[in-house]
Formats: C-alpha cells, structure tokens, sequence
C-alpha cells in the first residue's frame, strides 16, 4: 500500500544533538515552572499579595496603637508637695494609669492648660479643706484618680493628728491556677489569625487551580500537552507549582508577623509564637494539597471558565465550615465540636493549630489528624487524578462524574 | 517509515475506523482526504495518544509509539490550542522544553521559527492579541519548533489566506526534504494533488484507495480517452477491440479502454475515418478520484 515518493527518500529521519528525553520529573519541573513563571507577572496576583502584606501590616501597627493606649495622665497641681505627687502617682497605678505631675504657679496658668489640652486636670490646695479640680468639661477618669488620692491624703493627715500608727498591712499572696492561661490565650489568636491566613490562602490557591485547569481545556492547549506528558505529570506540576507560591506567601506573611510582634514586643512567650506559627505552616502544605487536588478534579469537569462556579461552589463549601467551626473553636477548643471535627480531613487543617495552641492537643491527638489528612490526600489525588485523566480531553458541555472515571485515558 | 497498522476505534455503537493502514516513507508527504466524520482526527488523535484505539497500532522506525517517541512528533490539533495569555515567544521556548530541548536550545529554536514564519516582530505579544492567521502560524511553529523528527498536523491549511497557505507548503516541504515524513489532513484536494507523494483516502472507517497520485488514476476505473474525429460515423469506435464507449456525440466520443489495450490502435481506428481534431488522456482529478472512492461501496485496491 505504500507509494514510492517522487523525491529523495531517506531511510532514516533526521539525527537531533540537541534533543535529550526527559524524566518524568523534569516535565513535573518545567510546567510547575511555567506555573510559577506565569503568575509571578500576573498584575491581579501581585496586587493580591501586596495587599495581604498591607493587611498584616495594618494589624500589627493597630496592636501596637492599642497597647500604647494606656499611657500616662498629666495632671496639675498649685500648691502641693511631694506627698500630693506621691498620693497621685499611686492612685495612678492602681487606676493603671502613669501619672505626670506638673507645678503651678496660679490658677490662671492651670486653667489655660488645661482649656489648651496641656493637661487633664488642675487640682487646686490638694492640702486644704475644700480642694478643687478644674477640667476642661467632664471630669472622668481624672476625677476619680484625684477623689482618691485626696482622700488618702486627709486620711493620713487625720490619723497623724490623732497620733495613730499603723501596722503594715498584710501582703496578698498570689496562687495561679492556670500560670500559661494568658500565653495560651495569646497562642489561640495567634493561631486564628494564621488560620484565617491559611483559610484565604488554601481558597485562593484553589481558584488558581481550578482556573488553570480550564484555561488549559478553554483553550484546547491541554491536547498539545498531553502529546508530550501524562495527565498525573501535568496535575502534579501546576499543583506543586502553585503551591510553592501559595507557601512562599505563607511564609512572607509569618516572618513579618513574627517579627512585626517580636519587635514591637506584642507577645509575652516568643517560642510559643514562632511554635504555634510553624503549626499553622504545616497544616496549610497538607491543607493546600487536599484541596489543590479536590479543586483540579472539580475543574476538568468543566470546558469554560463561566461554569466554573457550578463544580467550585460544592467543594467551596468544606473550607468556609471549616473556618466557621474554627472561630468557634477558639472561644472552646476542649469543646466536642472541635475535638471531633480536628479529626475530618479538610477540616483538621483549620480547627487543629487552635487545639494544638490552646496546649488542648495530645500528640498522639495530632498524629490521628495527620495521618487521616494524609490517608484522605492519597486518595483524592488517586481519585482526582483519575477524573481530571478522564475529564481532560472531552471537550464541550459538563462531564459526568461516572463519565469521567469511566473513560481514563491510557 | 511511519504505520498505521489496523486502527479500529469505537465510540459506542458508532464504528468509527474499522481498520486504517497506511504507511509514510520518511522525507514523504502523505495527504489524507476523507469527508467530514470518516475517521482522520481520531486516527491522528490516536497515534498522539490522545484517544485509545479498540486494536491496532502506530509505529514510528518499526518500534509503537509510545510516550518517548511522541515527544519527537509534531502535532497540530484540529482544535488549535494555544496558552492565550503567554507570549509567542515564550509558548514557543515552553513547547520546544516539553518535547526535550534544553533551555538554551530552545529559546534559540523558538526565535528562529518565530522569525521564519513571518511573527519574529509579535514574539513579544500575547496569543490571544494576535489575528487568527498568525494564531495560525504560531501554532504551526508550536508543531516545528523542536525540529520533530515525525510531523502530524490536523487540517493545517484550513482558515490560511493563499499567502499563508504558500509560506505553510513551503515549511513543509522543506520538513520532507529534512527527511521527516509528514501527513497531514485536509479537504483542499488541489492542493493535495500539488503538494502530496502520496494520498489516502479515508471513507466509513478505512482507507478506501491510496498510493501517489498517478497511481490512483491508472487504478481507478475512470481513466477516459476523449477523441474528436468530426467526420467519423457513429459507432466507429465499437470495432476497435477492448474499447467501451461511454459517449459519443456528433464525433467527439469518449472511451474507456480496457487494461493492455493500445490507445495507438485507437489513433489509427480514428485516423481511418478522416480528421482527428483532439486525442487526448483525460486524467481525472484527485476531485474525481476522492468522489469516486468515497462513493463506489466496494474496496478499491492500491
């Protein structure tokens, strides 16, 4: 059946220097490069990542405005001595408040600082029989520190004057029941945040994927690809991919956090931080493969970017009860809710780091959650891979489930 | 040389192929015609590795080809298919990467094809800024840009302006002359005709006549001897032995002889009548050819 061309016909092909076949794991390498590649110089993405730096940013110099808040009160005083300063000063601390005291001359110098703002309060003959506070408009907290320190002041004063001395009173000894209540408290919101972090992240990572996936089937490149690879080797390297960015991210955020914090000194046990930080990192690698791979399968059922949404939204669905579940978790992490759901795949990755920072965790706890993470990411890759195989090269309108694993490709 | 060995594929209950076989000799360019739905995309979709077949092989230098030896093939889709937000140049360093070249090599590819088909100028530009036509282009250098040893390209010429469809013929002849066997699909049959070594033709599952050229027309019944003798009688030609006369009217007759007849005896038969005013072959058309094969119900052997 062959025909005999008219021209010259070589036995042999062409010889190539240049061409050297690749491993299966080079191709993994060079379309997770490609990912990486791709949207690194995406304008949408980088804004995106600006903006979650922004954020964190944000929130640590709003921390750091709330904590200076208790600063000190500048109050006036004409005609006091050091007993006077000694009485404010003290009230001052027990108010939690540090207070400044500044001398007078007269009263009009008092009252013009004060309408100026220079001071809080004046107080006028601390020592006399009806002391004074002058005020811009309403007294406060001021009125309550001078109250106080005045009536301390005519209390010494009174008992001196009927000879009375007093024994020292005794010193309070303090018994904590729970010495690590307030750095565990701290670890919960440390882990919230790292696992509001890893919330949006994992969801927006998933987008990634999943639009990927369809742009590739949008634009029937996907045929010239798998020419050259195979299904597992295209999934595996846009996933690994963008789960480098997706960690790289992470990764920015938690070193600003953690120096932001350390550096503005807004944590009392560093090592719990930076323990509690590495906690949330681990759980976002498990979490993102689950997901990337949960998203990839969803996505090659769909050949446009407009039905997208229709097989996104169901797999959406376990991230954001996740999240609901670990809001409430942090307010009870030895509740049932969060003890049973830090075991769920899917889940685990956000209710555990806040077991796991409350100190409610045992490790044998975490290790259960780790393997069922893990147990259940081996199975939707086998299981997603084999849909997005099936799913890839039929073109037009939405694929079936069934479909799509029955019809696997080769 | 490239086989198609017995390609059966169905979807369902429809057969699609029902035992495609041809062959391509290196540095030979294979046209393979069929109507709309006869079986080239997915005999070509089948040797990519992108559709299973029910039995039936591809082999590329007497080895199956599988996966290693697909990346030394240069495919074109017949639903083209390009990242639309990438660069051209970029599209065409990454192609060049996933059929094995090293980085270097294969920036330096994706320029030099870039520049020769005529888009050195929009390597910079997004795919999807481009005009269909030069999608058109870029695709192809997709395809050539690894210097395949093997070219498979689905409908290449469909949606090109004469201008593309020249520079497109001449890339590829250049590829044969490489030594790389080609086929190609297509429905332009004159341009087929123009460019091929050899055709297949392609009807309800297998491939109902192919060879070169010349070869299908001395095969196919359809070879006509037309012969003007304005003053000859009726019936003149019946005498001559091995002659069918198919028409004749007012002198001008058409004949078909049948295979070791001479057509010179019928020179002379027509001579002894008076004038003859035209003897000529009709050769038929690779138009004719293809409506014949894909029309008559029985094999027609190459």
């Amino acid at each position: 059946m062959t025909a005999t061309a008219d021209r010259d016909v070589r036995s042999t092909g062409p010889a190539h220097s240049d061409v050297t076949p690749h491993s299966p794991g080079q191709l993994v390498r060079l379309v997770a490069g490609r990912e990486v590649n791709t949207r690194i110089r995406d304008k949408g993405f980088l804004a995106g990542s600006a903006f979650l730096i922004l954020l964190i940013v944000g929130m640590l110099v709003f921390q750091v405005l709330i904590n200076s808040g208790e600063d000190t009160t500048r109050l006036g005083v004409i005609g006091g001595d050091a007993t006077v300063s000694d009485a404010l000063r003290s009230q001052g601390e027990a108010l939690g408040t540090e207070v400044e005291v500044v001398e007078f001359d007269d009263e009009a110098a008092a009252s013009t600082a004060v309408e100026d703002g220079d001071v809080e309060g004046a107080l006028l003959s601390p020592s006399g029989a009806q002391p004074e506070l002058l005020v811009e408009s309403d007294g406060g907290q001021v009125e309550t520190l001078v109250q106080g320190a005045v009536q301390e002041l005519s209390l010494t004063q009174q008992l001196a004057d009927a000879d009375v001395t007093l024994q020292a009173p005794p010193e309070v000894e303090v018994v904590a029941l729970d010495p690590d209540a307030e750095a565990d408290f701290e670890a919960i919101i440390v882990a919230l945040m790292g696992v509001a972090v890893l919330y949006g992240l994992l969801l927006l990572f998933g987008q990634f994927v999943a639009q990927g996936v369809v742009e590739e089937k949008s634009s029937r490149v996907v045929e010239l690809l798998l020419a050259t690879m195979r299904p597992w080797q295209l999934l595996a390297g846009k996933i690994i991919g963008l789960g480098v960015l997706a960690l790289g991210q992470m990764l920015v955020i938690a070193v600003i956090g953690v120096a932001g914090a350390l550096a503005f000194d807004l944590v009392t046990l560093p090592g719990d931080l930076i323990g509690t930080v590495l906690t949330v990192l681990a759980w976002f690698v498990l979490g993102y493969a689950f997901y990337a791979a949960l998203f990839a399968a969803a996505a090659s059922l769909v050949s446009r970017q407009e039905d997208l949404g229709s097989v996104i939204t169901p797999a959406t669905l376990l991230p954001v009860i996740g999240i609901v579940i670990a809001i409430q978790a942090a307010q009870d992490p030895t509740g049932t809710l969060a003890v049973v759901t830090s075991y769920v795949p899917g889940i685990s990755p956000m209710v555990m780091p806040l077991r796991q920072a409350a100190g409610a965790a045992e490790w044998w706890e975490v290790a259960l959650a780790v393997v069922l993470m893990l147990v259940a990411i081996a199975a939707i890759v086998r299981i997603g891979g084999r849909v997005y195989a099936g799913a890839l090269l039929r073109t037009g309108g939405r694929v079936k489930l069934r479909e799509a694993l029955a019809s696997e490709k080769a | 040389m490239l086989e198609f060995d017995g390609l059966v594929k169905a979807y369902g209950d429809n057969q699609v192929l029902k035992g495609v076989s041809f062959s391509v000799a290196p540095g030979q360019m294979f046209g393979f015609c069929g109507s709309n739905g006869a079986g080239k995309t997915t005999s070509m979709r089948i040797a990519m590795g992108l559709a299973r077949a029910d039995a039936g092989e591809v082999r590329w230098s007497g080895r199956p080809v599988d996966e290693a030896v697909r990346r030394r093939i240069g495919y074109m889709p017949e639903e083209r298919g390009l990242y639309p937000k990438m660069k051209v140049g970029e599209q065409l360093t990454y192609f060049a990467r996933l059929h094995g070249m090293d980085a270097g090599p294969a920036a330096r590819a994706a320029e030099t094809w870039a520049e020769r088909l005529g888009l050195g100028e929009r390597r910079g530009d997004r795919v999807e800024k481009l005009s269909l036509g030069n999608q058109q282009r870029v695709q192809l250098a997709a395809a050539l840009v690894s210097e395949p040893e093997v070219l498979i390209l689905d409908e290449p010429f469909s949606g090109l302006d004469p201008v593309g469809v020249d520079s497109l013929a001449e890339a590829l002849l250049e590829q044969c002359r490489r030594g790389v066997p080609v086929v190609f699909s297509s429905h332009q049959l004159d341009l087929v005709e123009r460019l091929c070594d050899a055709v297949g033709i392609l009807a309800r599952g297998s491939i109902v006549a192919s060879g070169t050229v010349p070869e299908l027309r001395s095969t196919t019944a359809g070879r006509q001897l037309r012969v003007v003798a304005p003053d000859a009688p009726g019936g003149w030609a019946q005498a001559v032995p091995g002659v069918r006369v198919v028409s004749e009217q007012r002198g001008d007759t058409v004949l078909e002889l049948a295979p070791g007849t001479d057509d010179q005896q019928v020179l002379a038969a027509a001579l002894a009548t008076g004038r003859v005013t035209h003897f000529a072959w009709r050769e038929p058309t690779l138009v004719e050819l293809f409506r014949d094969a894909v029309t008559t119900p029985q094999e027609v052997a190459a």
